[in-house]
């Protein structure tokens, strides 16, 4: 167990470096194999993991492995160790399966870009820092890993460097995720001062036994509000959620890996093993359970109305670790990650396919200039509905047991939770309506140019590429977009990665169908056995929920199908009607805007205004200037008096000795 | 003849002598075994049997006295009537004393001063010096502490002046024997006193007068101890006793200014915390602060001086003197974390400078230039066995994460924080700072700079009367030694090492904090 659990570690590190090595030297695909057959070989390991865990007791699966003490003296334990509990389990089985999958997909995908083998010595790499994340045993490697998966994603995110927007959108992304970490290391700190441990398990067993501040303490709260913003960051929530929608400038494969399965449900998988401090902070628990509420409807508002293609994908990304937030926050563990697991399949599935869409458009990603895919794209469009489906949270597909799973859980917390509730249906129906206005407006209706083309069995290529954010030529040298596209009716590779996901997508719910089974509740139990959040379950919420989760995603696609299928001129006609809403919408209610004005515009000036009075006179005149010159002055001094001449020496020798002399005797 | 023998056996079976642990005085017998059978070889007439059979014999000995103090180094027994103690302290610094010598052996195997001044004297010395260091960090009173002083510091004058048709080596070592001279009478005066006021020369004795009598306050008993501060901080090169390390250390050979730097600077540290720590223990809030300002005052001469030299020894020197400054500042604090502080940064200091002055010594051979700053100018590219090591030392000595020294500088800023002197630990941090100004200026030019030609060392010295008769024949070695670039790089890959893991050092040190049982 406790070899394979490093080798899931170990694996994707190998490739990582491997292919980073060799990267001139692999030809062909081989770089893409070896680094799907390595991580294929990680998740392996993670199974075998997850089944010799499962062969021991109850109270023993909690398992620390410490394979050597990087510093451990007097209050510090600085180890390089890993925990392998249920939890750490449940997510190393999802990133690693999902990213196999998605590595998959890459080598048909990214074939014809220049940069193959970097990609996947990047997505490799990737892998293996959010492994580290979710296995580290400690403080210390957790914030390594949470740093490190800043830093691939910034490496990704910019993978097209010749991408003005891309270069600008991986720096947002790293700056936002710095911010996440200060909140982290910062917060780290507040809870270390009082448990004088970095390792996990002793830590909560000394905020179990009060060691850490009685329940509801300033420093315990701080320190959760901080870890807080580090979950925020990097789960893209309000208001730290810019850098998502941006982070869309990435190669398709990265939005799927990145910002649907791995990185973004960090945050949440944060919150999770936090959750003995969490409970013993609920000012912070409710905090992160508002910031999740608020997230998911200001998400799904602008989803209705952005036109992106992935970006629309985005924001309901975003609204979904919206709830997955909001229900870590409010002790529903087991669902959040639920939810977590199975919007790892439908949204990893939904990006692949709109990477397949915008394959068949030569790199277009603009719903205005998509429409009716659906006959000349037969197996995206299936995969498309399939997700869209899970998304909307119809039944039996994946989506609907587990969201339905986190509002139940919050509505037997009755008191104000009644609010999140409420937002999270209403929420539901939103992502209802854009997740089909995105389905009905790219796959129904007359065929495209492009359609038409790739129907008569020719796939579409444009003359110059250009940027479709900016219009800028792109340069072909760096890769993207490559002399070919792909589409997973053509690509064998794709296809298998989509179909899978596809399946998992229909039954990832099946874990754990209320009244039926509960297999994910017992299988997580063991890390969650010591919460003090006992929901008890009662039929008649648990049945409203259902029906009503139903209803509202039903009446979602319904409308949707109405406005953009059935009446096409119906939202231009409601736009009309809500041009100011609309406006807030398509804006992303300015975030951006106010983001711009509260933090860049007063920090640029006063960065200008400290440059040009108090750097040019404080720091450089008296800072820089001055100690220079003190230590200048003084080095002469001391050479000065280096004349090499015993007798000077002798005379200092005695200056020296008569001054140490009187100390004593005037002590004395 | 044969009643004879029989008589002779007889009347020294009836000496009687104290109680001699033989095991535990083992490291140091090995040594002084070597001293003998290195100056033997060092006659023989064959080229081979001096300068290989010796420089190999030296090694073995060293080798001889290194195991037999790891296997003891868990022990912890008085040896030879009390005079002289074996515990972690003892061992873990015995320990850094004969990697040194092995170290030093390696780096003067082929160099110049053993040839002008005949292998087997060099090598004697070398190991005579080391025997007093045992000596001294062993030492458990007044007297053998003196002993082992002036057994460590004779050797030492000596071997500077080895390379004899060098004026300033000949200087440096005339300068040194002065300027030690009146530090060790400053030294035994301070002892003197200190047996004045006491009326023993045992440490732990001592100690008991000092709580009993309360001579805290006792001004024969604190003139003593400001003597016996300014004695120690000679050898340790405390500012502003200080001035004779730039001189000493430029002028004498490379190899020699190495071990001076190391080896004597972990003795003189040895002898600081032993003494301090067990026998003034008492007095420690009247010497403390005083050593506290002494520390300020060398971290930043010692920072200060170095900034603009270009002479890659004399920078060292003064590197040497601030980093003195820094050790100081784990005894100030009189805590177990402070010893372990000082013996760890010790050993990482030993690993720094070793892999620099390997560098140095393997530029000065191949380019003639010497120790100037332009010898290691461009080797980035030409020679990155030696750029590698010289960087990673450089990068150590300033305290950057991933190398020991950053822990090593880490440990004593805990040490001094913990220890009711935290603006000991800024003025720690303030000297690393000024330090980037000059470490970072070797590393500039060895990877920006214009790389030298190596040219063949001009042999334009003078003739020496009464030197050794193969120093006329043969000439200054030339070429690179494997042996040098080997040490280098050993030392150079063990700074990273340890900065990674450094949790084996942190073992290692632990039994010298174990050695005093009095601290918290």
């Amino acid at each position: 167990m406790q070899t394979t659990a490093w080798l899931v570690l170990g694996l994707p590190l190998l490739g990582a470096i491997t292919i980073g090595l060799l990267h001139k030297r692999l030809p062909g695909k081989t770089a893409g194999y070896l680094g799907t057959t390595l991580l294929a070989g990680s998740f392996l390991c993670a199974v075998l993991t997850l089944l010799s865990l499962q062969d021991r007791g109850e109270a023993h699966r909690q398992v620390v492995f410490v394979a050597w003490d990087y510093a451990k003296t007097v209050g510090l334990d600085a180890q390089l160790s890993i925990l392998i509990d249920p939890l750490s389990l449940l997510m190393m089985c999802v990133v690693t399966g999902v990213s196999t999958l998605i590595h998959l997909y890459s080598i048909g995908y990214m074939v014809s870009d220049k940069g193959y083998a970097r990609f996947f010595a990047y997505l490799n790499f990737f892998v293996f820092s959010m492994l580290l994340l979710v296995m580290a045993g400690n403080f210390l490697l957790l914030i390594v890993g949470w740093a490190f998966v800043g830093a691939a994603s910034y490496l990704l995110i910019s993978f097209w460097y010749r991408r003005t927007t891309a270069t600008a959108a991986g720096i947002k992304a790293f700056v936002i995720n710095v911010v996440g970490d200060i909140g982290l290391v910062l917060g780290t700190y507040f809870i270390f001062r009082h448990s004088h441990s970095l390792d996990f398990l002793t830590t909560f067993k000394a905020a179990d036994a009060g060691a850490l501040g009685h329940h509801g303490s300033a420093d315990l709260t701080a320190g959760c509000l901080l870890l807080l913003v580090g979950a925020c960051a990097k789960s893209a929530q309000i208001p730290l959620h810019t850098w998502l929608p941006d982070a869309m400038e990435g190669p398709t494969p990265v939005s799927s890996l990145i910002h649907a399965a791995t990185m973004v449900t960090a945050g949440v998988y944060l919150i999770a093993r936090m959750h003995p401090l969490f409970e013993q902070a609920p000012a912070a628990a409710d905090t992160g359970a508002v910031i999740g509420a608020v997230t998911l409807l200001v998400a799904g508002t602008i989803g209705l109305c952005v036109t992106d293609l992935k970006r629309v994908i985005a924001y309901s990304t975003m609204s979904q670790i919206g709830y997955m937030i909001m229900g870590v926050s409010s002790g529903a563990y087991v669902a959040g990650l639920f939810h977590l697991m199975t919007h790892a399949f439908f949204k990893a599935l939904l990006f692949m396919a709109a990477g397949s869409v915008i394959g068949a458009t030569a790199g277009n990603q603009d719903l205005d200039r998509m429409r009716g895919f659906r006959k000349a794209m037969p197996f995206t469009f299936g995969c498309f509905v399939i997700g869209g489906l899970a998304l909307a949270g119809i039944p039996p597909f994946s989506g609907f047991f587990s969201k339905d799973e986190i509002l139940l859980v919050i509505g037997e917390q009755g008191g104000w939770h009644w609010a999140l509730y409420v937002a999270g249906y209403v929420g539901a129906f939103l992502t209802a309506i854009y997740t089909w206005r995105m389905i009905f407006r790219a796959f129904f209706g007359e065929a495209c140019p492009e359609a038409k083309e790739l129907e008569h069995g020719h796939l579409f290529h444009a003359e110059v590429h250009t940027n479709p954010a900016n219009g800028e030529v792109e340069d072909t040298d760096v890769g993207f977009p490559g002399a070919e596209h792909h589409i997973a009716e053509q690509t064998i590779e794709m296809k298998l990665a989509m179909g899978v996901l596809a399946i998992l997508a229909v039954v990832g719910g099946f874990l754990q169908i209320p009244k039926v089974n509960h297999h994910l509740d017992s299988f997580l139990d063991p890390t969650f056995a010591d919460s003090a959040i006992r929901p008890d379950s009662k039929d008649g919420l648990l049945y409203f929920g259902l029906v009503l989760g139903t209803a509202l995603g039903l009446a979602g696609i319904a409308i949707a199908y109405r406005v953009w299928v059935v009446k096409p001129g119906t939202s231009a006609a409601v736009l009309g009607r809500f041009r100011p809403v609309h406006r807030v919408f398509v804006n992303k209610w300015y975030f951006d805007e106010a983001i711009d004005l509260v933090v860049v515009r007063p920090f640029a000036f006063l960065g200008r205004a400290s440059r040009n009075s108090f750097e040019r006179i404080v720091v450089n005149g008296a800072f820089v200037g001055g100690s220079t010159g003190v230590v200048k002055a003084s080095s002469s001094a001391v050479r000065a008096i280096q004349t090499g001449l015993l007798r000077s020496y002798t005379a200092l020798l005695l200056v020296g000795l008569t001054g140490v002399g009187l100390y004593f005797l005037l002590s004395a | 003849m044969h009643t004879a023998l029989l008589t002779l056996a007889a009347s020294t079976t009836k000496v009687k002598g104290p109680h001699i642990d033989w095991a535990g005085l083992s490291p140091l017998l090995a040594i002084l075994g070597g001293i003998v059978v290195v100056l033997m070889a060092g006659l023989l007439r064959p080229r081979f049997a001096r300068e290989q059979l010796v420089p190999g014999l030296t090694l073995v000995s060293l080798g001889a006295a290194l195991g037999l103090t790891i296997w003891q180094l868990d022990d912890n027994k008085s040896l030879v009537a009390g005079a002289l103690r074996l515990d972690g302290l003892s061992t873990t610094l015995t320990c850094l004393f004969l990697a040194a010598g092995i170290g030093t052996t390696l780096l003067s195997w082929r160099a110049m001063a053993p040839r002008e001044s005949a292998h087997g004297e060099f090598f004697a010395m070398l190991l005579t010096s080391i025997s007093g260091m045992i000596v001294l960090t062993w030492a458990q009173d007044t007297i053998s502490l003196f002993l082992g002083l002036e057994l460590l510091s004779i050797p030492l004058y000596v071997l500077c002046a080895t390379e004899m048709r060098r004026a300033t080596s000949l200087e440096a070592g005339l300068k040194y024997l002065i300027v030690g001279s009146v530090g060790s009478a400053t030294l035994l005066y301070g002892l003197a006193l200190i047996y004045g006021a006491t009326g023993s020369t045992g440490y732990a004795e001592t100690a008991a007068a000092f709580s009993t009598h309360s001579l805290s306050t006792d001004t024969l008993a604190l003139t003593g101890i400001a003597l016996v501060v300014v004695g120690l901080c000679f050898k340790c090169s405390v500012a502003p006793f200080h001035q004779w390390t730039p001189d000493v250390y430029e002028g004498s050979p490379t190899p020699v200014t190495a071990f001076m730097a190391v080896a004597t600077k972990a003795a003189a540290f040895g002898v600081f915390l032993r003494f301090f720590d067990t026998a003034l223990i008492d007095a420690q809030g009247t010497w403390g602060p005083a050593l506290a300002a002494l520390a300020a005052i060398t971290i930043i001469v010692g920072n200060v001086g170095a900034l603009g030299q270009s002479s890659l020894k004399r920078m060292l020197a003064y590197s040497s003197v601030a980093q003195a400054g820094y050790m100081l500042a784990g005894v100030v604090v009189s805590t177990s974390l402070g010893v372990r502080a000082t013996v760890f940064y010790l050993a990482a200091y030993l690993l720094m400078n070793l892999a620099a002055f390997g560098v140095v010594i393997a530029r000065e051979r191949e380019t003639g230039r010497g120790d100037d700053i332009s010898a290691v100018a461009g080797i980035g590219a030409s020679r990155p066995l030696l750029a590698w090591p010289l960087t990673i030392s450089m990068l150590a000595l300033a305290g950057v994460p991933a190398t020991a020294g950053f822990i090593g500088k880490f440990q004593l800023i805990r040490a001094t924080v913990d220890g009711h002197y935290a603006w000991l630990g800024i003025v720690i941090v303030i000297g690393s700072m000024i330090s980037l100004g000059y470490y970072l200026r070797v590393i500039a030019a060895v990877w920006t700079g214009d790389a030298v030609e190596s040219a063949q060392v001009a042999t334009g010295l003078p003739a020496l009367a009464g030197g050794s008769p193969d120093a006329e024949v043969t000439g200054p070695a030339a070429g690179p030694a494997w042996e040098v670039t080997l040490v280098a790089v050993v030392f150079g890959a063990a700074i990273v090492v340890f900065g990674v893991i450094p949790q084996p050092l942190f073992d290692f040190v632990a039994r010298a904090g174990s050695a005093f049982s009095n601290l918290i």
